[in-house]
């Protein structure tokens, strides 16, 4: 069975530019700035004893006050998983590095998230709606996204 | 982003997108019953009521289905066209995938928007004469995603509907009882009315 | 002589007479105005899957398709003559065995010389 890598070790881990990024620890998920994701997780990628080389699934939720955005890392070989998160505050124009260049599964994943919340991840190959068509106003998967259509 | 030809996938998105917003414009209100005439009293001659009874025998013992289902009320009409309910009593068994050779539409699903041009095409592409069946929730109006922002209020806002058959999903037995009405329906077909 | 010959040639105006009234019979009840017609531009276009065609349609294929599919057919070819080797095996002895030999030794000469031109490779 997927073991839970706890998060103290993780923080532990981290060099010490990187563990000054990690805002909180949760029960949940280690929620970390959003400028320094892509060095995270590279990092856990290939540190041995971490090697969270599988990104199994990003997710985006609208929480109200604040989009939040899920990783969710596997290690194939050490058979653990953890969850990194990122808070954005800006719901205006939030925007989030893009892990493609990493994990090239992560592209599709992060088009869904833009298309359905309307996040922007910088640094994406094609950044573009992914299940709704060109044309279609608004992002629907947003709290306060109506019904008038 | 450049796939190949010198063709950009946006500008086929940007295309795409025009395509769907004219066919949501276009089906604002429900396309009216295809067979209102069926009720009318035609006049029938001797040689037309013979070669009707001639051509909607031929039509209705050899209905083929195209295979164009979108969502899971597939899954009853794969029960319904396999050994147990078997519509290959019917002359149906027969599931074309090119729709050339298809004059019926079994709409077995939720039809999103993105989704319903490519119905669309493929009715217009069927063979005349074509009947199409509307089945389960999702296929009469939308079903419970009747106020959502991507599906398709009901197949007849795109397709001329002939039948439809509620239900969520309708079992095999419903399916087969709309198929019998499409039936009686396709024998008061008369070429009078230059059907 | 002759006669014994008349039935193939009755045989084959069937056949004939059969073939073109099932192409004529609909054409036919067309012109008379008895099946319904009612043609379109998107009915006349290409059936892909109910999405327009992009780009042009006459394109050059890769000619490497037709490699693979030499080979599948001479592959393809073996079975139908050794399916009825096999079934006829017992009774066609040490012969049978010896000539299916040559032709299977026949087919992997083919088959390693396809292997050596590098027709197994994607390029």
């Amino acid at each position: 069975m997927t073991v839970q890598l706890e998060y103290n070790r993780i923080v532990e881990a981290l060099p010490q530019n990187l563990a000054s990024s990690v805002i909180a620890i949760e029960d949940h998920g280690l929620i970390i700035q959003p400028e320094r994701l892509t060095d995270i997780a590279a990092f856990l990628k290939v540190e041995p004893g971490m090697e969270l080389d599988y990104l199994c699934s990003i997710t985006g939720v609208d929480c109200i006050n604040y989009f939040e955005i899920d990783y969710l890392l596997y290690s194939i070989k050490l058979n653990h998983r953890c969850t990194l998160k990122v808070r954005l505050a800006d719901k205006s124009e939030p925007a989030v590095p893009s892990l493609a260049g990493l994990w090239l599964g992560a592209e599709l994943q992060e088009r869904e998230i833009f298309d359905l919340l309307g996040i922007n991840f910088s640094g994406h190959p094609d950044m573009k709606r992914i299940f709704l068509w060109e044309g279609f106003p608004g992002h629907p998967l947003r709290k306060d996204y109506g019904h008038g259509c | 982003m450049e796939i190949g030809s010198g063709i950009n996938s946006m500008d086929l998105d940007l295309h795409e997108g025009h395509v769907i917003e004219d066919l949501k414009n276009s089906a604002a209100s429900a396309l009216p019953e295809p067979s209102r005439w069926l009720d009318e009293e035609i006049e029938r001659n001797i040689i037309t009521t013979t070669v009707d009874k001639l051509l909607n025998w031929g039509r209705k013992t050899s209905l083929w289905t195209e295979t164009s289902f979108t969502a899971c009320c597939t899954f009853e009409f794969i029960s319904t066209s396999s050994s147990r309910f078997d519509i290959a009593r019917f002359g149906m068994e027969v599931l074309r995938s090119s729709p050339r050779h298809a004059d019926l539409m079994i709409t077995a699903g939720t039809l999103t928007w993105k989704m319903a041009p490519q119905i669309k095409r493929v009715y217009e592409q069927m063979a005349e004469p074509k009947w199409v069946i509307a089945m389960g929730a999702c296929g009469i109006s939308g079903g419970i995603f009747a106020d959502s922002y991507a599906v398709v209020p009901g197949y007849n806002r795109i397709l001329p509907v002939d039948v439809y058959i509620p239900g969520c999903p309708p079992r095999p037995e419903a399916l087969l009882a709309g198929i019998e009405l499409l039936r009686k329906k396709i024998e008061k077909r008369s070429i009078a009315k230059g059907n | 002589m002759l006669s014994e010959f008349s039935l193939i040639a009755l045989f084959i105006l069937i056949v004939l007479g059969f073939a073109t009234s099932l192409v004529l019979i609909p054409v036919a009840l067309r012109k008379l105005g008895i099946v319904p017609s009612q043609p379109s531009a998107v009915k006349s276009e290409p059936y892909e899957c109910g999405l327009e065609t992009t780009g042009p349609t006459w394109i050059q294929f890769k000619i490497r398709y037709y490699f693979y599919a030499l080979l599948l057919i001479s592959l393809d070819i073996t079975v139908v003559f050794l399916y009825p080797w096999a079934v006829e095996l017992t009774s066609l002895g040490p012969a049978g065995l010896i000539t299916i030999f040559i032709f299977l030794g026949i087919l992997a000469v083919g088959y390693l010389y396809a292997w050596r031109k590098g027709a197994l490779e994607w390029k």
